[in-house]
């Protein structure tokens, strides 16, 4: 038996263990976490990187009181600091403005292939989805979406590093301390949920924003949808810093994991592109814009 | 909450939370502004503030979604004239359809700019329900608000009830005592600039007569889904 299937075995069968209520329950209770509630979490939030907050989180409201207070503090510093750059600008309608877009000479190729993962959508992606949820219920799927995140975070924290945010790259280590530990191998956000450190979403071909690097052009990728040169690139770097490519290098069963990863992020996800596809009279165009528009922010924060 | 400084331009800012410093240096400000609302009377205070505007409006959606008097589909088109009621008194579509159309704006007739403007309303609205009506308990945080004269922007984060946030800016004009809302910037995605783009190059390749035509379409494709109960 080859190290990747044991590893596997492995996996499965923590995720069954833990999961077992998940299954007899009904998902009747779905917030009951793996986490013993004995542990007191309280005292990890010392874990906290950076600058302390203060304890009066004022003027913000929430139309039910339900949100944590712990959460509209950071949400509260985090706005003080990004709000400033937004513009107010174009005030008036200015018909002759040109907002910017991305490059396209590929359209013709890029369409070709978005209609290809349409229908991959529609027509494999989407039934194979359906059908895992069916049978696994969603708390056990929301846990592996978080394993895998999990298993990601090299990505994030490297990324972090070189675009030098040391404050989220500390952040996103105890992350990943707590979470495999505490968070039995990833399969809890307990970070995100008792810490209240949600995961920070850096990758390659934000860095290369970064640092001034344009997209360049927009790139739609079979399989992997919407991209550009430069966030491909950067895909491409990512790639040596996925564990998930050492811990499983057999291209057949990597592919595997990879494709289980699919279908499982898909069965919490079914609707949305139908949704965003209802929307769009040009359903290609809107993608390709929504995509450098969603970028051009990420890379800004 | 602070009431910044209010310059030349009347750049009214207003900011949440700042340092105690600041605190300190406007509480003065503040306390006379309370004040000076407080005798002038509601009225008057309630047009001054977009982010209360929106505020007003989420709750009243949330409302209706979650009114059980108004649950299930016996009721559905009921609730979704109320939800419509709510939604026009807050949007520009005039202002939206405009800025959506950038350069063609100016080419087009006065009767088709009206008709445009309906239509691209019939399917915004359509869109916009749907998800309105997918409503689950998500809250809404009003974060920040920045004022310039007649524009403004106020920023506000959805937060679902898997944690995750959802960063959404609404950028206003105000149009009497109201401030309507002509553009959503969804995680950095304008509502507005992704139909510019989209109208622009359909635009590119035929003609405007074909582009109401391909509207129509997509709202009567979504009448059928909405009666099929299906969609693609």
């Amino acid at each position: 038996m080859s190290k990747a299937s044991l590893l596997w075995l492995l996996f499965t069968s923590l995720l069954l263990l833990v999961s077992a209520p998940a299954f007899s329950e009904e998902n009747n209770n779905p917030d009951a976490g793996l986490v013993p509630s004995s542990l007191d979490l309280e005292q990890l939030t010392e874990l906290r990187c950076g600058v302390k907050k203060s304890p009066e989180g004022i003027g913000i409201t929430s139309s039910e009181n339900g949100a944590s207070g712990l959460g509209l503090q950071r949400l509260a510093r985090k706005e003080e600091d990004e709000f400033e750059d937004i513009p107010l600008e174009p005030l008036e309608f200015d018909e002759e403005e040109e907002i910017p877009g991305i490059y396209d000479p590929l359209e013709p190729l890029n369409r070709f292939f978005f209609h290809f993962n349409d229908k991959l959508y529609f027509w494999v992606l989407k039934p194979v989805s359906q059908g895992y949820g069916k049978v696994v219920p969603k708390p056990v799927r929301t846990r592996v979406k978080n394993f895998f995140i999990n298993l990601a975070s090299p990505i994030r924290i490297v990324n972090c590093l070189l675009q030098g945010k040391f404050e989220s790259a500390c952040n996103e280590l105890v992350r990943t301390i707590v979470n495999t530990t505490v968070g039995a191998l990833g399969l809890e956000d307990v970070a995100r949920e008792k810490l209240d450190i949600p995961p920070q979403h850096e990758d390659l071909g934000q860095t290369l924003g970064k640092l001034g690097l344009g997209p360049g052009i927009f790139i739609n990728w079979p399989f992997f949808g919407p991209s550009s040169l430069r966030d491909s690139v950067g895909m491409l770097g990512d790639y040596f810093l996925d564990p998930i490519n050492y811990l499983v290098p057999s291209t057949k069963e990597n592919l595997a994991v990879k494709g289980y990863r699919t279908v499982n992020k898909t069965s919490l996800t079914i609707g949305e592109y139908e949704k965003f596809k209802k929307a769009a009279l040009d359903p290609y165009v809107s993608m390709r814009d929504a995509y450098y528009q969603y970028r051009r922010e990420q890379i800004k924060k | 909450m602070y009431l910044g400084r209010w310059s030349d331009d009347t750049w009214v800012k207003v900011r949440i939370r700042k340092g105690e410093r600041a605190m300190k240096r406007t509480f003065l400000l503040a306390s006379l502004l309370i004040l000076y609302f407080t005798v002038l009377g509601y009225g008057i205070s309630m047009a001054g503030a977009p982010m209360d505007q929106i505020r007003e409006t989420t709750d009243k959606i949330i409302a209706i979604v979650t009114d059980p008097a108004l649950k299930g589909e016996q009721y559905k088109e009921q609730r979704r004239r109320l939800i419509r009621q709510v939604v026009d008194e807050r949007f520009d579509w005039y202002e939206m359809a405009k800025r959506c159309l950038g350069r063609h704006w100016r080419k087009r007739t006065e009767e088709e700019r009206a008709e445009f403007i309906n239509l691209f309303e019939e399917l915004l609205e359509r869109t916009y329900l749907d998800r309105v009506e997918g409503y689950s308990g998500e809250k809404v945080l009003y974060l920040a608000e920045k004022v310039r004269g007649r524009h403004a922007l106020v920023k506000v984060k959805i937060l679902t009830k898997e944690g995750t946030e959802i960063p959404v800016i609404y950028r206003l004009k105000k149009n009497g005592e109201r401030w309507m809302v002509y553009d959503i910037v969804i995680e950095g995605v304008s509502l507005v600039n992704n139909y510019r783009k989209q109208f622009s190059s359909i635009l590119s390749r035929s003609s405007f007569q074909e582009l109401l035509e391909k509207i129509r379409q997509k709202i009567k494709d979504k009448e059928r889904q909405n009666e099929g109960g299906k969609g693609e």
